[in-house]
């Protein structure tokens, strides 16, 4: 793994920097997610320098115990950003909804911020506020741009049928992102058509995975899962592709027990956003590491 | 921007009002009828709907009322989104989409009587099961009439919010569980059993734990619709987290639900994060360990070392340092 904080120094001017947000799903058994991450991002000139001294976000379960908990421990964690003095990035969608929604709370109600900050300053920090989120959609469609990630394809998609699926964690509610319509967002369509594929709609892509049901309840995650990919697969795509990482956990890894529980035997290869990026900008499927995907990538690209 | 002007640029565009269409016994299938129809800025989809049936097809049903977002009888989707249609404005979502087009169905997870109404008896059947009325109690509402049940600004807040739900259905529709699983009670059905609940006067709190668990409490999978449609903004999904918490701290612990909750909390207190590897032991006790030991053959298949310790990033002292603060405030404020 290559090592953000040196990279950082040897670069040229144009090159944009990130506060990197890991969370969890881009460490330990999934550190290969951060590799991927950070080859791709090195194509479009993007940088990623690790937030030192993060805490889990909680995922929306801390708040099952303590509200006040989830609050501090995530305006601890947009502090980290905010001394950086970079825009906070996170590329699980999870993480992005969770520490959204911290943000809005705390502006909404000066109270709570200085009850928050109170909680910080025994550690000696204070959150302010001011920081900026982003998720992978945002930086490819909105930071990178379309013009420059298509001067970096160098192996167009052309001809490929794919259904995108967002998730729901950048979506809902509303008002969790300001980047795009929530209603009718297009940054991962348009990410997509830049690397040369062909967008089909499909009746569950505005669904939901199924992953935060897992834990408490398997049964009904595994239908909901189920349920998206049978949605996909009846308009004849070639794969599905998600810009959640949870989602592709669920798409992917949950699949075969998924598609087995439905009853529908077949298989649908599913992508992680920044791994069909990587292969149109002419990265290997060995550099991609599509050899851990539960459900093979026969497609040839 | 001259001064003085406060009526908005006057728009207009032709589009074409997709409408599902769908009598049961009738029709054999639901199907589509296309309306053209000039939209006007400040057109509500109640208005639209409501022109179309006077001008073009008054056999077009649907439901309506108050027309001020307060009697939620009017609840339609448009272009998949769940909508007061009579506070709704038709040219922004045209505008959105961009297509000149815009389609209207019923509410999701209902059965349709006619085009676009639905039953909403399901949603009543699980609502009354959950006791949404107050029970009272007898230390806090005193008997004699003259006099008061004084309520703190605090105890008043804790639900205030969820009164405005008007049960228009909106979240209901949207639901993702609901939609996997048709027994599943419904955002709506857990914020009203909450908001009695979490009632300083109430008396029934034990019960409607019971009767949320039994309605799937647990299977809410925070996908967070229900936040977005609410044309309360009740938060439906952040009231579940809340009804969590309560059933918890009421002594219901042995759900998977609640063992994550704990289990989560305890991790990122320790570790700063959550321990991953162990989880499904932590959550399934014993049965657990299949999924362990097949999440560390996969991992062997691709060479990897597989781990039962948690990958840490440095950030577990403040993690710490913050629940036990927060324990502190959270203990000040029960004695209070």
């Amino acid at each position: 793994m290559t090592e953000p904080a040196t990279k950082a120094t040897s670069t040229q001017a144009d090159r944009k920097h990130y506060a990197f947000y890991s969370g969890c799903c881009f460490q330990g058994a999934d550190a290969r997610f951060f590799d991927i991450l950070q080859q791709v991002f090195d194509k479009v000139d993007v940088s990623l320098d690790l937030i030192p001294d993060a805490v889990c976000c909680g995922a929306g379960v801390i708040e099952e115990r303590s509200e006040l908990a989830s609050f501090a421990i995530n305006a601890r964690n947009m502090a980290g950003a905010e001394r950086m003095g970079l825009p906070f990035f996170t590329p699980c969608s999870t993480c992005f909804n969770v520490i959204s929604n911290c943000k809005k709370r705390l502006a909404e109600d000066a109270r709570l911020q200085d009850q928050v900050n109170e909680i910080l300053a025994e550690e000696g920090v204070e959150y302010r506020g001011e920081v900026e989120l982003t998720h992978t959609l945002y930086i490819l469609a909105h930071d990178v741009g379309l013009t420059k990630l298509a001067e970096r394809v160098t192996h167009p998609l052309h001809g490929l049928r794919v259904a995108s699926f967002y998730g729901c964690h950048t979506r809902n509610p509303a008002d969790i992102q300001g980047y795009e319509s929530s209603h009718n967002p297009t940054s991962l369509e348009d990410v997509l058509q830049v690397l040369g594929a062909e967008c089909l709609d499909y009746d569950t892509r505005n669904g939901c995975c199924g992953y935060h049901a897992a834990w408490p309840n398997a049964e009904l995650s595994k239908t909901m899962t189920g349920s998206i990919l049978q949605g996909a697969k009846k308009q004849d795509v070639d794969l599905m592709v998600t810009s959640c990482p949870l989602c592709f956990k669920n798409l992917d890894g949950v699949q075969p027990k998924a598609l087995a529980a439905a009853d529908k035997p077949f298989q649908l290869p599913v992508l992680y956003l920044p791994e069909l990026v990587g292969l149109a900008c002419g990265m290997s499927p060995a550099d991609m590491k599509l050899d851990f995907h539960v459900v093979p990538v026969n497609v040839r690209l | 921007m001259t001064t003085g002007k406060i009526t908005p640029k006057r728009e207009s565009l032709l589009a074409n009002i997709r409408v599902q269409r769908f009598t049961p016994g009738h029709d054999r299938s639901p199907y589509f009828d296309n309306f053209k129809l000039t939209v006007e800025t400040g057109m509500t989809v109640l208005a639209a709907l409501r022109k179309i049936k006077d001008d073009q097809d008054s056999s077009l049903t649907f439901r309506a009322f108050c027309r001020s977002a307060i009697c939620g009888s009017c609840t339609v989707r448009v272009n998949g989104r769940s909508v007061l249609a009579c506070s709704t404005q038709l040219l922004p979502i045209l505008k959105d989409f961009g297509k000149g087009s815009v389609t209207i169905t019923p509410m999701a997870n209902l059965p349709i009587l006619r085009d676009l109404v639905v039953d909403i008896d399901p949603v009543i059947d699980k609502l009354a099961k959950m006791h949404p009325y107050l029970i009272e109690n007898p230390e806090r509402i005193p008997q004699a009439l003259e006099q008061e049940s004084l309520m703190s600004q605090d105890e008043l807040n804790s639900f205030d919010y969820l009164t405005d739900c008007i049960l228009c259905g909106a979240c209901y529709s949207a639901c993702s569980s609901v939609q996997a699983d048709p027994d599943y009670a419904g955002p709506l059905t857990f914020a009203k059993a909450y908001r009695f609940s979490i009632d300083a006067r109430d008396n029934f709190r034990g019960i409607r734990d019971q009767a949320a668990i039994d309605q799937g409490l647990w299977s809410c999978v925070q996908c967070r619709k229900c936040i977005k449609v609410c044309p309360k903004d009740t938060r439906p999904a952040d009231t579940i987290r809340r009804a969590r918490k309560l059933t918890i701290d009421d002594g219901i612990q042995d759900t998977p639900g609640s063992r994550r909750a704990k289990t989560y909390v305890a991790d990122i207190e320790r570790f700063g994060q959550v321990n991953k590897p162990m989880l499904p032991v932590a959550v399934y006790g014993t049965k657990g360990w299949d999924a362990i030991e097949a999440a560390e053959a996969s991992l062997t298949r691709h060479g990897m070392e597989p781990t039962r310790r948690v990958c840490t990033l440095p950030g577990q002292e403040g993690a710490a340092r913050i629940f036990e603060k927060v324990r502190e405030i959270e203990q000040g404020e029960k004695k209070k």
